[in-house]
């Protein structure tokens, strides 16, 4: 989800690399949880191909990166200089948009298929949500598949099968793509990964909660991770999955939101965390009106996985104005009765539960990987 | 009762005792429900909750890691459970030798064990935990597991707490306590370990107990019931987790311990070796003992075993003998991401529910 976008102008760049002290010998699980040690992982990777300053695209540590196509597209006006008023735009269907957003997402899952989806599904949402948290509209997307030998074709089929489904009733199609495949037992079943394209009017980042926002949150959370969980332990759950796309209901209330996120690795204490980091404001949630279910809490108390760190592949959380909050709740409710505020964003630091014995603590982001306890 | 009602009756209680109350709550579970309610910010000043050694990772002694590393290094294929694979030992951590190209497997369940042996058929199940665990490794173990047992027992433990609580200058490390009384004045009691256990062996500790559950009611209500026993000046075992915790425990899972385990010494990180506090499987399933099957291995790594000089104070955090905080290492060097003892590896460890709760300041 991370995005490089950097293009290699650096001539002494081989001398460098050769001088750089990496902190890890080897990878860890660690590395690809979401966590400190991801971010860790990605500035060593980002080190060592080094560049980037020298490109035009931003937003590099959100969702997506985005690119002003403006100076692009005004070089092929006719003389004049661009300026705010100039403003060339691209036209898709009823949006006027001159931002590119760009993204891209490996995917794998244990089990393929479990309640609610299967690996395609996610490939598809996962990737389509991405840009759509930005407040893009998704315009086209690659697919790239890595298949173990012997993997069996009807698995194929049904994964291919509802990637075509979720490209069939967002609309964004799938425009090229590449499969490997590797011999059995150098990989594990299949990988996949898709990339894509949006175009977006207005960029929504996650640095731009205010105080005296609410956050909202657009379904209940974690019913990713509890399906799955469930699934590969052989729990009797009535949970599925969450995975769906979010196009049309971000695109419904965009214009509302001062910033939000996808919950996907490392849930909402991630997500909050880092929308209070960068926003410069602090968060507090009301215990009271948390949006799980009860079945959810359940199943991850059970396994001594901490609630808020739970995935959904479905859902997001914004912040909102208290002028407009009321308005977007009502459109939200459309999609999802579950839709609701769950807490106020305030001038401070940090992310924190107002729990319902009336004590404060907070909510911190994930370190490492979700182990479950032995007791 | 509603928790305002309990938490003004603290207040209250609290007022009556005046000098300075030091609880302990055994079980991490405890520890994990004590930080996720935020219950230290809203009991009295005069209350202080210190964590105990109930967290089986975290009083497993590096040196058994060392050998199980060992194993796995051998080429022998080890599964545990998830937090045990992140201990490190005083070379590495299960993890560590899983990147170096051992065959190192997570597993929620021992049944998962029983999976992995169709296609691994030396793979050894490092059991460990207290009696809440032992009795899923017994049963591993009569379908044919081969095991390597470092499960231990409760009551033993507490014994020797309560012999340090009472001899108050034993520790090298200057203790913060400075009140009157006995250092620690009351033991919250574990509620799984209960479970199976029940708790007519907590009798012959002479000290106020309460057996809890895991709510934030169930450990509130517990302060409220031994903060009693402390006015009143009685030092008995009482039982607030009734609806799971039964006076004989768990009869069939103690039956299935007896069968397959017999009692002997262990070593506890912190505590040291304790007599009778450990759990081995016995002979009748000798063939089943990774113990007993690679013994000569075994020897051979122990006696390689140096320990490493390290600042970590897990030994000290485990006796509620210092805070978290007042280890140099924590928070610097010591991060749930790089963990340096094991307190900070495991969820329910001191230092890592430390860490994770009272990282930043809640009245920001």
């Amino acid at each position: 989800m991370w995005n490089i976008g950097i293009i290699m102008q650096n001539a002494n760049l081989k001398m460098k690399n050769n001088n750089l002290k990496l902190k890890n010998k080897f990878i860890e699980l660690e590395h690809g949880g979401g966590g400190k040690k991801s971010e860790e992982l990605i500035a060593e990777i980002r080190k060592i191909i080094g560049g980037g300053k020298n490109n035009n695209w931003k937003n590099m540590r959100d969702d997506g990166a985005t690119l002003d196509l403006t100076p692009t597209l005004s070089l092929s006006r006719r003389g004049g200089k661009y300026g705010r008023d100039a403003k060339f735009c691209v036209s898709t269907g009823a949006l006027k948009c001159n931002k590119l957003v760009f993204t891209t997402d490996a995917f794998i899952v244990d089990p393929l298929f479990f309640p609610g989806g299967d690996i395609g599904k996610i490939a598809m949402c996962g990737t389509i949500n991405d840009l759509s948290v930005m407040g893009a509209k998704p315009i086209g997307i690659s697919l790239s598949l890595v298949i173990e030998e012997g993997f069996p074709m009807a698995d194929l089929k049904k994964i291919m099968q509802s990637i075509g489904k979720v490209s069939k009733e967002t609309g964004v199609p799938i425009v090229t793509g590449d499969t490997k495949v590797m011999e059995r037992g150098k990989i594990d079943k299949i990988e996949i990964t898709t990339s894509g394209v949006g175009l977006a009017e207005n960029i929504i980042s996650n640095g731009g909660a205010k105080a005296g926002d609410y956050i909202i949150v657009s379904g209940d959370l974690g019913e990713h991770t509890v399906a799955i969980l469930s699934s590969r332990f052989n729990y009797k759950s009535k949970i599925k999955s969450d995975c769906r796309s979010l196009t049309k209901e971000i695109q419904s209330v965009a214009k509302y939101l001062n910033s939000c996120k996808d919950p996907t690795r490392g849930g909402l204490a991630a997500i909050l965390n880092e929308i209070a980091e960068k926003s410069n404001t602090k968060i507090i949630l009301d215990e009271k009106i948390l949006p799980f279910k009860k079945e959810t809490i359940a199943v991850s108390e059970l396994l001594g996985i901490d609630i808020f760190s739970l995935a959904s592949e479905g859902r997001f959380a914004a912040s909102v104005s208290s002028e407009n909050v009321k308005k977007v709740l009502k459109i939200l409710k459309k999609y999802n009765s579950e839709a609701k505020i769950i807490g106020r964003v305030e001038k401070g630091k940090g992310v924190f539960l107002q729990t319902n014995l009336g004590s404060i603590r907070p909510i911190e982001a994930l370190n490492g990987k979700l182990i479950p306890r032995i007791c | 009762m509603n928790p305002e009602k309990i938490i003004k009756n603290i207040n209250k209680i609290s007022k009556k005792i005046g000098r300075e109350v030091r609880l302990m709550e055994l079980c991490g579970t405890h520890s994990q429900t004590v930080a996720r309610y935020g219950i230290k910010n809203i009991l009295p000043k005069n209350i202080k909750l210190v964590s105990g050694p109930g967290c089986p990772v975290c009083v497993t002694d590096q040196s058994d890691i060392d050998i199980i590393v060992g194993l796995a290094n051998a080429g022998i294929s080890i599964a545990a459970y998830g937090d045990v694979l992140d201990v490190p030992g005083n070379i590495m951590s299960l993890s560590q030798a899983r990147q170096r190209g051992a065959r190192v497997f997570a597993v929620y369940n021992v049944a998962e064990v029983l999976k992995l042996k169709e296609k691994y058929s030396d793979i050894v199940f490092f059991g460990l935990g207290f009696e809440t665990t032992a009795p899923a490794t017994a049963w591993a173990i009569k379908k044919g597991i081969i095991a390597y047992s470092l499960h231990k027992l409760f009551p033993p433990a507490m014994a020797a707490l309560l012999k340090s609580a009472k001899t108050k200058s034993t520790s090298p490390q200057p203790s913060p306590y400075k009140g009157e009384g006995d250092r620690i004045d009351g033991f919250i009691n574990p509620g799984h370990v209960s479970a199976i256990i029940g708790t007519e062996v907590y009798k012959k500790f002479k000290a106020p107990q309460v057996v809890a559950g895991f709510e934030a009611q169930d450990v509130l209500r517990a302060i409220e019931m031994l903060l009693a026993q402390i006015v009143r000046k009685e030092k008995k075992v009482e039982n607030e987790y009734c609806r799971v915790v039964k006076k004989e425990g768990n009869k069939k899972a103690l039956d299935l311990i007896n069968e397959v385990f017999e009692v002997g010494d262990a070593k506890w990180r912190g505590l040291g070796e304790i007599k009778n506090s450990g759990l081995k499987i016995r002979k009748k399933y000798q063939n089943q003992n990774a113990e007993f099957i690679y013994c000569d291995l075994i020897e051979k790594l122990r006696s390689k075993i140096i320990e490493k000089p390290s600042a970590c104070k897990c030994g000290l955090v485990l006796q509620g003998l210092i805070e978290p905080k007042d280890c140099l290492l924590f928070k610097e060097i010591c991060t749930p991401e790089n963990p340096q003892g094991a307190c900070m590896v495991s969820v329910e460890g001191a230092c890592n529910v430390e860490y994770r709760y009272n990282n930043a300041k809640c009245k920001s």
